[in-house]
């Protein structure tokens, strides 16, 4: 294999473009990973996160870009260069699992040793050690069709890593398992990506998976990238109303920047129904004074009090809260608006209640709308 | 400046160069090369024919003309417009009865708790696996008035005057013809009719609705779509068939449009530019109705049952169950069992009279038939048997391979030509094997496959692939795409993994495809009749000759010897395919 000791892009996606018919699937995006990183791409059906790992593992020919990585170019079609998927060293783990009916576990995971035309003992050795990696060596000699999901899907990912590949593609490889088991997967797929150390690139529609298991995520909506950055970055520091409203959940409403000190500082005035409230907070990349906005807040950063401190406060009404043990889940009607509010159950909020919301200049956001 | 421009050109060029290499693929050069061969096939003789039928022959025989005479002749002529309403009767007689046989029989296989079941439903297919030539050939032994079996018994035992029936009409080819095709109704049917959620019918019981209504109301009119598939398919086969009216009502004076066909074909009547007009507008009633089925009604059939896998609770008869069983012992008894007892019977006489005489049993119809070496072989019936399993492995074998590639470009790949080829092998299902014949003998009559057992291998794999195809086609729907992609992403080559994972997969669905064929291609007869010559006969235009230039018992052995390589090759497809494989 390439021994790649350079620490900046290791793939590197230019300008990538698909067509399906006259939609543009994947727009334009760029982006490079690290060696060795687990980067997710996250974005509802239809953003063009499937199509970029496609594009990626060669099972589409794209229409413009270049996709390299290491020092071998993928595929460049303004060069004419287009790799074939087997040539590309690749791992990858299907959404459907894609374990041969046909064959044994051990037989699937062989495969791509055999491929590679690996000696018999060795390919032993190798599929034994993987299998033992992802805790399958008692089912070595089963046929395929007769594990469950999560065994499948364990087999899956070792016949994706025993060949040491270059990169690892995984396409919404959890969304076929219930609840729990996709919850216990998440922690073992990112604790083995971590032990074999391929650079891997992750598909998902679910938001809490991108947030457990990514180095990096990147955001996706229709064929372009929404925003890029670390699971906390993303979570605390949404650059938009999309990527507030697609992670998490978050109070938004519209909003006109007042204010802006340029290092990301200011006050917005958001009007609902009559009412109006000032709100000092964080103005994110792209808005300036009198742009319009949306004012972005997590429920567990508004703050509901029954005593206000008389200036700013914006007053209104609990019209539910339900206990759920550790936190309140409060809903508070402001003008038209209804806020969700994650209250400290000692707070003892009921339905009815006046109350007062603080928000925090810190957690409080003005993003593009 | 010059030198620039030089440079820059050579850069386009070589960059148009690799783009061209680019896509000149295994998978685009091999679909591209399918797809050709598959459109020369397919539609090079449907065109000939259309040319053809405006060619007008004048009344000499010697020279031909441009025109619309052909047509103006099929509605002037004294016998070929009732021919049309011959064939429109039939078909329409047929469907009606094989519909109401299939619908009722699927529902009593599946949703009744009907004894022996299990036991009863392969035979209720076998008809659909016979010959219907051969089935109207064992009718006419049994229900003729004067040398019929069932009237001489009716005669002798119940000491009844005349005869009780005769088959030797436009009724009796729509029995025959309708109990021969009523499986196909049944097999569209009873998929669906079991996978039916029975919590549609439960609910419809508890609002009060009694068993029948429920049937009526609920229950049928969810497989609808099923059922008007198959009503389509048997009145487009049924206007295709050859075998049936030639035996049992073109003799007597209904002429269909198939047997007018075939008389333009071949012998002293022939006019090949007439039989080209009737064959289009044969083929053009029953593209429309194929058309009309795949676009509006298959595509309906999957929205009414649910996908679960459970086993549904079947409707309890109650006293009924035994009407119920009795009506499907009765439908075995005169689709297989009594016609296969008739055959056996009368071809073991020297002449057949309409009366079992114990002391003339002999084998020599047998001998004549099967036994080449021997002096007194009938050469149509022995190379018959000879050319028939050449065509039947050689053909199956070829379809399936050609059936293997198009399904694996179509579902598979995304190389040029995949949609015409998605067409292309649609079209043969539109057109009745006896036109596609007579296309491909206004074809290659001048060419040196003429007369040889490559032309009638060209039409049966031109005719019948699309068959292996779905089989395939079928199977690769079910089978996700991710199982070949891994394995490219593991590294293997389009052709390892095609060798390695999908053939393997398939395998099952290529050995039923290929024994359909096989069974298919054994039984053939409107395409042989077309295209055959003196030492290509086929068994069923072995069949033909004896029936027409020979006597029944000799006719009914050479069918006994078809019918039982047909029940062989049934019982492997059973045993290779299982209960499921026709119905999916």
């Amino acid at each position: 294999m390439t021994m790649q000791e350079d620490t900046g892009a290791y793939l590197e996606v230019q300008n990538l473009v698909k067509y399906f018919g006259n939609d543009r699937a994947v727009d334009d995006i760029s982006f490079a990973v690290p060696k060795g990183a687990f980067l997710t791409l996250l974005g509802p059906s239809g953003c063009g996160k499937t199509t970029t790992l496609m594009s990626v593992a060669g099972l589409h020919a794209i229409d413009g870009g270049r996709i390299r990585v290491g020092d071998v170019v993928y595929t460049s079609p303004s060069e004419g260069l287009f790799l074939p998927p087997e040539k590309r060293d690749i791992g990858m783990v299907f959404q459907s699992y894609a374990i041969w009916p046909h064959m044994t576990v051990a037989k699937n995971v062989a495969y791509p040793l055999e491929i590679r035309k690996v000696n018999q003992s060795e390919i032993d050795d190798r599929v034994a050690e993987v299998l033992a990696l992802v805790g399958l060596t008692a089912e070595a000699d089963k046929l395929a069709t007769n594990l469950s999901g999560g065994q499948q899907q364990r087999a899956s990912l070792a016949r994706a890593i025993v060949s040491k590949p270059r990169l690892l593609l995984f396409d919404e490889p959890l969304s076929n398992l219930d609840l729990k088991l996709r919850e216990q997967m998440r922690v073992e797929l990112k604790r083995i990506q971590n032990e074999v150390g391929i650079t891997s690139i992750y598909v998902t529609h679910d938001q809490s998976e991108a947030l457990v298991m990514s180095d990096e995520i990147i955001v996706m909506s229709k064929g372009k990238i929404e925003q890029r950055g670390g699971p906390v970055e993303i979570y605390s520091r949404p650059v938009n109303e999309y990527v507030s409203n697609f992670i998490g959940v978050a109070n938004l409403l519209k909003a006109k920047v007042r204010d802006s000190d340029g290092s990301g500082q200011g006050v917005v005035e958001v009007s609902q129904d009559g009412q109006t409230m000032t709100v000092p907070c964080q103005i994110g990349p792209g808005i300036g004074a009198g742009d319009d906005a949306v004012l972005s807040v997590r429920p567990e950063n508004v703050h509901a009090v029954r005593e206000g401190n008389g200036n700013d406060d914006v007053e209104g009404e609990v019209t539910h809260a339900i206990f759920l043990g550790n936190y309140v889940d409060c809903r508070v009607k402001w003008g038209d608006f209804e806020w969700k509010v994650i209250a400290h159950p000692r707070t003892r909020l009921k339905a009815g209640e006046k109350v007062f919301l603080q928000f925090d200049p810190e957690h409080t956001l003005a993003v593009q709308p | 400046m010059t030198t620039e421009t030089y440079s820059s050109n050579a850069v386009e060029r070589s960059r148009l160069n690799n783009r061209l290499r680019a896509m000149v693929t295994q998978e685009n050069l091999i679909t591209l090369v399918v797809a050709l061969i598959v459109a020369g096939a397919v539609i090079v003789p449907l065109v000939v024919l259309f040319v053809s039928s405006f060619k007008v022959l004048d009344p000499a025989g010697w020279d031909t003309t441009w025109g619309f005479g052909n047509y103006v002749t099929m509605f002037t002529d004294r016998i070929i417009p009732k021919a049309f309403v011959n064939t429109l009767i039939i078909s329409s007689g047929s469907t009606i009865l094989a519909t109401f046989l299939g619908v009722s029989l699927a529902w009593i296989n599946a949703r009744t708790n009907c004894p022996g079941r299990s036991y009863l439903e392969p035979y209720n297919l076998i008809p659909f696996f016979l010959s219907p030539f051969v089935g109207a050939i064992a009718w006419h032994n049994l229900g003729e008035p004067q040398t019929g079996l069932l009237n001489n018994l009716a005669r002798e035992v119940f000491g009844i005057e005349g005869a009780i029936i005769n088959v030797d009409n436009i009724w009796g080819v729509i029995w025959v013809t309708g109990i021969f095709f009523a499986p196909l109704v049944y097999l569209f049917v009873v998929g669906s009719l079991r996978r039916m959620d029975p919590s549609l019918e439960d609910s419809a019981r508890t609002t009060g609705a009694g068993l029948f209504r429920t049937t009526m109301t609920v229950t049928l009119p969810l497989v609808m779509p099923g059922i008007l598939s198959g009503a389509i398919i048997v009145f487009v086969t049924s206007a295709g068939e050859f075998g049936v009216p030639f035996k049992l009502s073109a003799p007597y004076g209904w002429e269909t449009l198939t047997t007018q066909i075939f008389s333009k074909a071949v012998g002293d009547d022939a006019n090949h530019h007439m039989g080209a007009a009737m064959s289009m507008a044969l083929g053009i009633i029953t593209v429309f109705l194929i058309w009309v089925q795949q676009r509006y009604i298959a595509p309906r059939s999957f929205t009414t049952v649910t996908g679960k896998g459970f086993r549904p609770n079947v409707l309890d008869l109650g006293p009924w169950r035994w009407v119920a069983f009795g009506y499907n012992i009765f439908f075995i008894m005169v689709a297989v069992v009594l016609p296969i007892v008739c055959l056996i019977i009368v071809s073991l006489h020297p002449v057949w009279t309409g009366k079992i005489v114990l002391a003339d049993i002999t084998t020599i119809n047998y001998v004549k038939t099967l036994m080449w070496w021997h002096p007194e072989a009938i050469s149509a019936a022995t190379n018959g048997i000879g050319n028939s399993l050449i065509l039947a492995f050689g053909g199956a074998s070829i379809s399936m391979v050609l059936a293997l590639v198009i399904s694996y470009m179509i579902h598979r790949t995304k190389g040029f030509g995949v949609r015409m080829l998605d067409f292309l092998s649609m079209v043969p299902i539109g057109f009745p094997g006896i036109v596609l014949a007579m296309g491909v003998l206004v074809t290659y009559i001048q060419t040196p496959i003429y007369a040889t057992l490559w032309i009638l291998m060209l039409a049966y794999i031109t005719r019948f692939f699309p068959y292996g195809q779905r089989n395939i086609s079928s199977i690769m729907l079910a089978i996700s795409e991710e199982l070949d992609q891994s394995s490219r992403m593991a590294g293997a080559s389009w052709f390892t993994t095609l060798r390695r994972i999908t053939i393997p997969l398939l395998k099952p669905g290529l050995f039923a495809g290929w024994i359909l064929l096989f069974i298919i291609f054994l039984r053939e007869l409107s395409i042989s009749i077309i295209l055959f010559t003196t030492g290509t006969e086929t068994l069923s235009v072995g069949v033909y000759y004896l029936t027409n230039f020979e006597n029944e018992p000799l006719t009914s052995a050479l069918s006994m010897a078809q019918t039982v390589m047909l029940l062989i090759a049934i019982y492997a497809f059973r045993r290779l395919a299982g209960r499921e494989a026709l119905t999916a």
